[in-house]
C-alpha cells in the first residue's frame, strides 16, 4: 500500500480486479460498436445528419440535437449511452462510492480508520478521488478504444474526428462525476453498501428512463431537464467535434453539489458500526 | 497537556440513541499512568464510552476529555497519541497481516518502533504476516489488533475486550505487555466483562450497568470487600421458606440446605438472626470469590436505590465522584 494517500490506494487496491474486468468489458464493448458501425455501408444509413428517426431514438444515440441513430456519430454515440455502458459505469461508481464510507461502517472497519489522525474530510476526499480515478480509467478505456477504431477505419474517420472522440470522452467523465456526487453523499449518510448501490443505480436508471420518456412523449418533455442524460450527448460531441460546455457545466455542478453535501453529512454523524 | 491533568475525564457523559440511553451521566476520571478497568456485562455502555473516547461517537451531553483534548474537535491532535483495539475487530480480509499493519501505521502518521518486537512476542511469524487476513483465526486477528494498537507506543491505550480469542500463552504475553506499558508511564483503559482479566491487570475499576456507573474502586478494595459465602444445613430438611431480612442476601436453596452471600459488615448480625430463626445443624462461612462479589454488587444495583447501603466499604458511588 502506498503511504502517501493510503485510503485512496486502499480503495483502488481492494477493487482492482473489478476495475480491470470493467475496463476490459468497456474495451470489448466499444470494439464491438466500432466493428458494427464499420459493417454498415454509408448507403444503408438512413441519413447522416438528418433527423429521420423518431425523436425518442435520439436518447439511444446520445443526442439532443440533430444527430440521428442512423448515422456514424449516432451509431458510435449509441455505444456511449448503451445500457451496458451505463451499467459498467454505475457498477464502478456504486461500488467505490459504497466503499467510501458506508461499506466501512457496515463491515466495522471504520473503527480502525477513524481512530487514526485522519479527518473525515480526508477520508471522503481520498475515497472520492478513487472514484474519479476509476471513472477516468473507464472513460479512457472507452475513448481510446473508439479513437483507435475510428483511426483504423477511413469511412468512420471521415464522419467522426478524433477531437470529437475526445470531446465525447470528456463528456463521459462529466456524466460519471455527476453520478458520483450524489452517490458519495448517500455513502456519507448511509450505513449499508446496498443503500449506496441502490441509490446510484436508481439515479442512473431513472435518469435514463426519464430522458427517454421526455423525448418520446411531448407532454413529458420538460422533464428532460431533470435527467443527467439530457446533458450527456456523446452523439452530438462525436458529430460536431466539440464539448458542449453548458451541458458539461450542468453535469459537473450536480456532481459537485453532491460532493459538497457529502462533507457536512459525514462531519455531523456518528461513525460507530 | 498539563502534567497533572488526568488521562481521561468524563463528566456527566451521556449518550442517547433516539429515545434509548446508551450511557447515562457517567462521571469517571482515569489518572495518567493508570491501568484502569471498565467492567460490566454486555450492553452496559462500555463500548459506547470507549467509542466516544476515541472520537467515533459524539457525546449527547456532558464533558469528555482525553489527554486534555476533546476527542472530536481535537481528533487530529489526539489520535496519534492514542492506541485503540475495538471490541469487534474488523480487518480488510484481502490484505495480508503485514499490509494491514503497514496501512494502519501509515494512517497513524507516526513511527511504529515496536511493530517487529510486538509481532515476535505475540508469535506472529513472517509467514503468518504474509497471509491474507481472511485466513486468520480469531486469535490471530486479535494479535494483529494488539500490535496495531501498541506499535506506535501511544500515551493512552484503549482496549475493548482485549483478551478475547487469545490462547493462554499469548494471554500471558498480553498481560506482561500491559504491565510494561504501565511501567513506562502510559495509561491503559481496559474494558471487559471478564472480572479475572480486570483483576489481574488493573489498579482501579469502574463497574457499569445499563449505562450507569455502579461503583469505582481499587481492585484491592473490591477483593477486601468480598462477601462471605454462608452455608446453612437445616435439621428438618423441608427446603425453601421465607428468611425475612436475609432474603436480601440471594438465598439459594437445595433441599434442606441454603447458601447466602452476605457482606462482611452484616455477617454477624445476619448469622445471629438466622441461627435464632432456623433449626441449623451445620454452618460454614468462607470468603466468596471475586466473581461472586461482583455479581453480588450487581444484584445490589439491580435491587434499586433502597439497597445502595450494601455498597462495599471503600467504594465510591456515582454520587461521591
Amino acid at each position: 500500500m502506498r503511504s502517501r494517500f493510503p485510503l485512496f490506494w486502499l480503495a483502488l487496491h481492494r477493487r482492482r480486479r473489478m476495475l480491470a474486468y470493467l475496463a476490459a468489458g468497456m474495451v470489448l464493448f466499444e470494439t464491438l460498436m466500432v466493428v458494427v458501425s464499420r459493417a454498415v455501408p454509408p448507403a444503408q444509413l438512413l441519413g447522416g445528419e438528418v433527423n429521420a428517426a423518431p425523436g425518442a431514438f435520439q436518447a439511444f444515440s446520445g443526442s439532443t440535437g440533430d444527430v440521428s441513430l442512423a448515422s456514424y456519430p449516432g451509431l458510435l454515440g449509441a455505444g456511449l449511452v448503451h445500457p451496458l455502458w451505463i451499467a459498467l459505469q454505475l457498477t464502478a461508481i456504486g461500488s467505490l462510492a459504497a466503499a467510501a464510507v458506508a461499506a466501512d461502517l457496515e463491515s466495522g472497519t471504520i473503527e480502525l480508520l477513524i481512530t487514526r489522525p485522519i479527518s473525515r474530510a480526508r477520508l471522503l476526499a481520498e475515497r472520492g478521488a478513487a472514484i474519479v480515478a476509476a471513472s477516468v480509467l473507464l472513460n479512457a478505456a472507452a475513448t481510446v478504444t473508439l479513437a483507435v477504431g475510428i483511426a483504423a477505419s477511413p469511412t468512420l474517420h471521415r464522419a467522426v474526428s478524433l477531437s470529437g472522440v475526445v470531446a465525447a470522452g470528456l463528456l463521459g467523465c462529466c456524466l460519471t462525476l455527476c453520478l458520483t456526487g450524489p452517490a458519495l453523499a448517500v455513502s456519507a449518510a448511509g450505513r449499508r453498501r446496498a443503500q449506496v448501490l441502490g441509490a446510484t443505480i436508481a439515479f442512473g436508471a431513472v435518469g435514463f428512463a426519464l430522458n427517454f420518456i421526455a423525448m418520446a412523449w411531448s407532454k413529458a418533455r420538460p422533464l428532460r431537464y431533470l435527467s443527467p442524460f439530457h446533458y450527456y450527448t456523446p452523439g452530438d460531441a462525436l458529430a460536431h467535434a466539440h464539448l458542449p460546455w453548458a451541458s458539461a457545466a450542468v453535469l459537473l455542478a450536480v456532481g459537485m453539489a453532491g460532493v459538497v453535501a457529502a462533507f457536512p453529512l459525514l462531519n455531523h454523524r456518528d461513525l460507530a458500526p | 497537556m498539563h502534567p497533572a491533568a488526568p488521562a481521561i475525564e468524563l463528566r456527566a457523559f451521556t449518550k442517547t440513541y433516539g429515545r434509548a440511553t446508551g450511557v447515562d451521566r457517567l462521571t469517571v476520571t482515569v489518572e495518567t499512568g493508570e491501568v484502569f478497568g471498565f467492567l460490566g456485562p454486555n450492553g452496559a455502555g462500555k463500548t459506547t464510552t470507549l467509542r466516544t473516547l476515541t472520537g467515533l461517537l459524539r457525546p449527547t451531553s456532558g464533558q469528555v476529555r482525553v489527554l486534555g483534548l476533546d476527542p472530536v474537535a481535537d481528533h487530529r491532535r489526539l489520535a496519534p497519541r492514542l492506541g485503540y483495539l475495538p471490541g469487534e475487530l474488523r480487518l480488510y480480509p484481502e490484505l495480508t497481516g503485514s499490509q494491514t499493519l503497514g496501512l494502519l501505521g501509515d494512517l497513524q502518521g507516526v513511527p511504529t518502533p515496536r511493530r517487529a518486537e510486538l509481532c515476535e512476542r505475540l508469535a506472529l511469524s513472517a509467514a503468518d504476516l504474509a497471509r491474507p487476513v481472511r485466513e486468520y483465526s480469531r486469535g490471530m486477528k486479535q494479535k494483529i489488533g494488539l500490535v496495531q494498537a501498541l506499535q506506535h507506543d501511544p500515551e493512552l491505550v484503549v482496549l475493548d475486550e482485549p483478551s478475547e480469542g487469545l490462547d493462554p500463552l499469548v494471554q500471558e504475553t498480553f498481560f506482561a505487555l500491559l504491565k510494561e506499558t504501565a511501567a513506562a508511564g502510559r495509561t491503559v483503559l481496559l474494558s471487559s466483562h471478564v472480572l479475572p482479566e480486570v483483576q489481574r491487570a488493573c489498579g482501579r475499576v469502574a463497574i457499569v450497568r445499563s449505562g450507569r456507573l455502579v461503583t469505582v474502586q481499587t481492585v484491592a478494595a473490591l477483593r477486601e470487600a468480598r462477601a462471605r459465602r454462608v452455608r446453612l444445613v437445616l435439621e428438618d430438611g423441608h427446603g425453601p421458606r421465607p428468611l425475612g431480612a436475609a432474603e436480601a442476601w440471594s438465598p439459594a436453596w437445595n433441599r434442606g440446605e441454603v447458601r447466602l452471600l452476605i457482606p462482611p459488615e452484616d455477617l454477624v448480625s445476619a448469622l445471629r438472626e438466622l441461627l435464632a430463626a432456623l433449626p441449623v445443624t451445620d454452618l460454614t462461612v468462607e470468603e466468596a470469590g471475586l466473581e461472586e462479589a461482583f455479581l453480588d454488587l450487581y444484584r445490589a444495583g439491580e435491587a434499586g436505590p433502597g439497597t445502595t447501603n450494601r455498597t462495599m466499604p471503600g467504594t465510591k458511588t456515582e454520587a461521591q465522584l
